[in-house]
């Protein structure tokens, strides 16, 4: 059997980082082969040398038994290799028509639309997909997007198909019409090759599986000949413990009310149509759902980020709705937002700078005009020590700090009780765990377990649905900007789970 | 698979984590040669001795005369630098300092003209009114493009351009129209500014008065960006929106604030032309000052201190603008076109800042 | 009012107008690419001063060609500046534009135009190495059409250069959301590193776009002078590249609309001669001359507004430079 892609001794350096480190890899003409590993592993980079988007410091591509030199996508292309990246790299404002052709000579200087059309519409067809090729991108849903990334190789006759955890924005039955496709695909003699970090996808789907951990390739064996236990040790480098400890504390009184709450998203689509919940004070409260059905809208609702459409959101009696943010900082909600360095970092700032950027306006630190360092400086360096940042100094930018460290950052300024020395009533975390390796997740969630002992309610929004049952006293499921169920841990199955995330009503709201 | 028979060049373009301020320093200076040595060139093609452009140019600064010349013409245009530097820092790009300071100029103008028509001001006030009115006309200037900005995503660099125009053509509407001075024999000028509405009150020269006006405006936004509130909000602001947000800053009001700060400081530097070099107002009274004071600040890396000297020198290019063009009937473009070509080169020099570039020999495998 | 005074309005209004819509026809493809060149305003001065020179020394057609080739050059070292070094490109436009206008003002001089046409040209006469002003680009009317009462002056009786602006923006907005190479450079504009990934070479689509919108905006410069004013003067364009920067929003990006809004803008700048010629602030036209620079602040407003906003939407990447490897 010849081998369709043999990546032999890729080395890859980063500025600090050794992304691969000789790394090895083969796949074969008509197999789904898996590539698994932790955030950071070194999945995407190799995946994206084979794709020409990096170039290797050293190491040889052979596709089909030939030696190449792949320096661009556009050589990837040509050579039949395509990527369906993470983040889909689709236009908007742009047909699906017009991502499909892009960068396409074979189209002609004038693009004749009709007969385009006709056959990307009988292409979709023949994966059982149901497309109109003149709709534009932003009318579409995550599956479908998925779908015009596909047909976007597919209509290229691309023979190596790369898909960088494809699952992540689908619900579980979008998973299963794309490994339907998949499995087409693969019976028709293109390769696949499949990045994941989730362990039953691999079963679901693979014929082989490679395991990839701090850049090396750890090993590769046929799926039939494997389980999940072994495989979590390869990726882990030790066995996992997929429990923690936590004594629960009993609630008391309410932390925060939502009532009937709607809001608009950025397109001005209503994203939240009417979610009801109550978190209550020593409690955290998980959601979960696949991402896009008005986590987002919700939290940014709550800060005060988004004006609310309709419904109330009460704290301690007042109603925060539309409150402006240091309104609603100041009644003590703290919020750990989402992709820090896009809403909640700012990178060529000091630590000092970002460790205050919402306390600084408060007493002792400032009286109104003038800003007292001195205190600021004094406070940074306690707080640093509480929360074990590491950093060279207070003056150090925060973008040369890790992930994890960042997150630390984060966790000291919201919930440090800077403002009004408490601490916060409500905190809202937003996915706080994402990219993070396992000792910094393991300390958010002992931080955040912790406040909620001191008295804090914590809505916790996770995509990670082990982890928001592992952390929550209670978990709810959001769908398609509602509340679809809320139960405790232990109470529902994880099929139940998946069908509520889908949008069927399992067991009804509390 | 490598051919031998030609030995290519590898050109490697790697981007540098630091830099040091030796090669910082560096970079600038040899941007300012480049320019020079580019412009020789176009002097050089148009039939003009570079090497004596250039003697005349080093002489301003070797004569004392000259030397306090430049430090009068460095004082407006540090003053809109600095102004600037406020609204570099959060990210507005003010492009209407020049707009800013006409403004100022006409308000100045307006209260000698409130005084000396109708004698409303008593004479002792008439200079701090002055101040005030300068500050405020310019302020307003920069506040309505700032708040058009920060309410509605207006443009500003569009609309700070489009109002400098504006504010030089009410000028000229008013010098050629109602505020011409009667006993001017019709030239397009304003009464002559009596002696106390002069910045010379103070130590009698006004290069000294205005001198230690802009050291005082330096420190003063200095403690602004460093040790108060709004200047904080304003390095955040500037920084990310987004998080400027999410920290719970009112962004309308401090980009219309710190708008209304840097634009009132444009508007001092604007009083300065008329109350300090020139004693009246003329139409086109600023030679483009504003659009040196971008180029000023972004040299000056937005730093209050360093606008001061690199302000002395682009002043001192004016004067030797002047002189070129009394003595060697050379445009003063000349001086425009140079100082285009120094930020030119001080922008690559940036470029060559961040990145290393290694020009080796040989074949890459 | 007589018909040959709306016939006269109308005509200048569009001659006025092709001043914008030149302009602006090679900045929509810059934007439409990502690459927001803030040197028009320099590249139209520079314009304005080459086919001065060159139109004294060799004539109309080698000065519009040597023009285009000057804004083209402009638009290449804008170029390297923006799309290869990845530059601040509001600073690098701006550099570029206070760079035109510096070079131009020594035009100003008789001397220098003296050297430098002499240099050109050493057979010109005495009396042309020191005029200030240019033989106008002659009229061709159309026949037969130019005689429609009304639409034969508005539209039929200009120069070669209005007719080239019109068919342009016809052409170029076919070739923009007709052909591939209009989906390349409308996609670059949105979403480079996408367009990368299919195998587009983003920055030689943004070098190409550059280019253009340097030599169309030195186009306008020179039809603005010796196709309409041809009188030199320091400073001639007088912050009409800057206008045609916010023409190019108001007509959201479109070759098409961007005529409508060119002759909009030309229409109010007619009006305030013609408001001159009548009395009004004759003895100070300072006032009017306020107006297209409040009308261009007003308008942009206007499209900023959020109903208006949701509707057009910038190119996505305007502005943002892009790097591969990051």
């Amino acid at each position: 059997m010849t081998e369709l892609v043999s990546l032999k001794g890729i080395v890859k350096h980063f500025p600090g980082v050794l992304a691969n480190d000789n790394v090895d890899f083969t796949l074969r003409r008509g197999e789904i082969h898996a590539l698994l590993g932790e955030n950071g592993a070194g999945k995407t980079t190799l995946m994206n040398i084979l794709y020409g988007l990096y170039r290797p410091d050293s190491g040889e591509i052979y596709i089909e038994g030939r030696r190449v030199e792949i320096s661009s996508p556009r050589d990837a292309i040509k050579l039949g290799v395509g990527m369906v990246h993470q983040n889909f790299k689709l236009i908007p404002s742009h047909t699906i028509l017009e991502n499909i052709i892009l960068g396409l000579k074979e189209v002609g200087f004038i693009i004749n639309y009709k007969k385009i059309s006709e056959e990307i519409r009988k292409l979709a067809e023949s994966y059982g997909w149901r497309i109109n090729p003149n709709a534009y991108v932003w009318q579409l849903t995550a599956g479908e997007k998925q779908q015009v990334e596909l047909l976007k190789l597919l209509y290229r006759d691309a023979r190596i198909l790369i898909l960088d955890e494809p699952t992540s924005v689908l619900t579980p039955q979008e998973c299963r019409i794309l490994f339907q496709a998949l499995k087409r695909m693969a019976r028709e003699g293109k390769g696949i090759i499949f990045i994941t970090h989730k362990l039953d996808e691999v079963f679901a789907i693979s014929d082989r599986v490679t395991v990839m951990r701090k850049g090396r390739v750890v090993i590769t064996k046929e799926t039939s000949k494997t389980d999940m236990s072994e495989l979590a040790q390869y990726m882990v480098g030790r066995p996992v413990l997929f429990s923690i400890q936590k004594e629960r504390t009993q609630p008391s009184g309410e932390a925060i009310i939502i009532k009937n709450l709607k809001a608009f998203n950025d397109k001005g689509v209503l994203a939240l149509k009417g979610v009801d919940l109550v978190v209550k004070k020593n409690e955290i409260v998980g959601v979960i759902g696949v991402t896009g059905n008005g986590q987002q809208e919700l939290v940014e609702v709550i800060a005060g980020l988004r004006k609310a459409a309709e419904g109330s959101i009460l704290i301690d009696g007042i109603n925060i709705a539309n409150s402006s943010p240091d309104r609603i900082i100041e009644l003590g909600v703290a919020y750990i937002p989402p992709e820090p360095l896009k809403y909640s970092i700012a990178p060529n700032l000091t630590i000092v700078d970002n460790l205050f950027m919402k306390a600084y306006r408060y007493k002792p630190y400032s009286n109104g005009i003038l800003i007292n360092w001195k205190k600021i400086y004094k406070k940074a360096d306690e707080l640093i020590k509480n929360f074990q940042i590491i950093s060279p100094s207070l003056s150090t930018k925060a973008k040369s700090l890790s992930g994890g460290n960042l997150q630390r950052l984060i966790l000291a300024r919201e919930l440090s009780g800077l403002i009004g020395d408490k601490i916060p009533k409500l905190i809202v975390a937003a996915y706080p765990t994402k990219g993070l390796d396992i000792g910094a997740t393991e300390f958010v969630h002992k931080t955040l377990i912790e406040y909620s002992r001191k008295g804090s309610g914590i809505l916790f929004i996770s995509e990670d649905i082990e982890e928001a049952l592992m952390i929550s006293d209670r978990v709810a499921v959001m769908h398609d900007g509602r509340i679809v169920g809320i139960f405790k841990p232990g109470e529902v199955d994880m099929e139940k789970i998946g069908l509520m995330m889908a949008g069927v009503q399992v067991v009804p709201a509390i | 698979m490598a051919k031998t028979s030609r030995i290519p060049y590898n050109i490697k373009i790697q981007k540098r984590l630091y830099y040091s301020r030796k090669l910082s320093i560096l970079t600038t200076f040899s941007a300012i040669i480049i320019a020079f040595g580019v412009a020789g060139l176009f002097f050089t093609i148009i039939g003009l001795n570079p090497l004596e452009v250039y003697s005349y140019i080093g002489g301003v600064f070797a004569s004392p005369t000259l030397l306090l010349e430049s430090f009068k013409r460095a004082i407006p245009i540090g003053l809109a630098a600095l102004g600037l530097s406020i609204a570099f820092k959060m990210n507005f790009w003010n492009i209407g300092a020049e707009g800013q300071m006409y403004m100022g100029m006409l308000a100045s103008t307006g209260i000698v003209l409130l005084h000396v028509y109708y004698g409303l001001i008593p004479d002792y006030l008439v200079l701090s009114l002055m101040i005030l009115a300068a500050f405020l006309t310019g302020g307003l200037w920069c506040c309505l493009p700032a708040f058009l900005k920060a309410k509605m995503k207006v443009n500003e660099i569009l609309t700070t351009l489009m109002m400098n125009y504006v504010a030089m053509y009410l000028v000229d509407f008013l010098i050629y129209g109602p505020w011409r001075d009667p006993k001017g024999y019709g030239f397009p000028l304003s009464v002559p500014f009596p002696e106390y509405s002069k910045l010379t009150v103070m130590f009698g020269e006004f290069a000294y008065g205005g001198l230690l006006l802009l050291c005082l405006t330096a420190v003063i936004v200095f403690i602004i960006l460093r040790y108060t509130k709004l200047g904080f909000e304003l390095k955040i602001v500037g920084e990310n929106i987004e998080i400027a947000r999410y920290a719970g800053i009112n962004l309308s009001k401090v980009v219309t604030v710190g708008g209304f700060i840097a634009g009132g400081i444009a508007g001092i530097g604007g009083l300065t032309i008329v109350s300090g070099i020139i004693g009246r107002l003329r139409p086109r009274a600023s030679p483009g000052y504003g659009y040196t004071a971008i180029i000023v600040v972004l040299l000056s890396a937005l730093n209050p201190w360093l606008i001061i000297p690199v302000s002395i020198f682009f002043g001192g290019l004016f004067v030797a603008g002047d002189i070129l063009q009394a003595t060697l009937r050379i445009p003063g473009a000349a001086v425009e076109m140079y100082q285009a070509l120094i930020f030119l080169f001080i922008v690559i020099g940036e470029f060559m800042k961040r990145y290393k570039i290694t020009i080796t020999r040989g074949v890459v495998e | 009012m007589s018909i040959q005074w709306v016939e006269q309005v109308l005509q200048l209004t569009v001659q006025m107008g092709t001043v914008y819509l030149l302009a602006s026809l090679g900045e929509i493809y810059a934007e439409r690419s990502g690459v927001l060149n803030l040197g028009l305003e320099g590249m139209m001065i520079m314009g304005a001063a080459t086919s001065f020179i060159f139109s004294i020394a060799y004539g109309h057609l080698p000065a519009i060609f040597i023009a285009a080739v000057v804004g083209a050059l402009m638009g290449f070292i804008l170029s390297i500046l923006a799309v290869d070094m990845k530059l601040n490109q509001v600073i690098v436009g701006l550099a570029l534009t206070l760079l035109g206008i510096g070079l131009s003002g020594f035009f100003t001089f008789p001397e220098i135009r003296k050297n430098i046409l002499l240099k050109l040209n050493p057979s010109l006469p005495e009396e042309m190495l020191l005029t200030q002003q240019a033989e106008k680009l002659p009229e061709i009317p159309i026949p037969l059409f130019s005689n429609i009462p009304i639409l034969g002056k508005m539209l039929f009786s200009h120069n070669v250069l209005v007719y080239f602006s019109l068919i342009f923006s016809i052409l170029m907005w076919f070739i923009l959301f007709k052909t591939r190479i209009g989906l390349t450079i409308r996609s670059v504009g949105e979403n480079p590193s996408m367009a990368d990934s299919l195998g587009v070479n983003v920055y030689m689509v943004r070098r190409a776009t550059t280019i253009i919108s340097g030599a169309f905006a030195s186009l306008a410069g020179a039809y603005f002078f010796i196709g309409f004013h041809p009188f030199w003067r320091e400073g001639v364009t007088a912050g009409r590249g800057f206008i045609a920067l916010a023409l190019v929003i108001l007509a959201t990006w479109s070759p098409l609309r961007a005529i409508l809004g060119a002759y909009l803008f030309g229409g109010v700048e007619t009006f305030q001669y013609r408001l001159q010629l009548f009395g009004l602030g004759a003895q100070s036209p300072y006032f009017l001359a306020m107006l297209p620079y409040i009308m261009t602040i007003i308008t942009l407003i206007i499209i900023s507004t959020e109903s208006i906003k949701k509707k057009i939407g910038a190119p996505a990447s305007l502005g943002i430079p892009y790097s591969r490897e990051e």
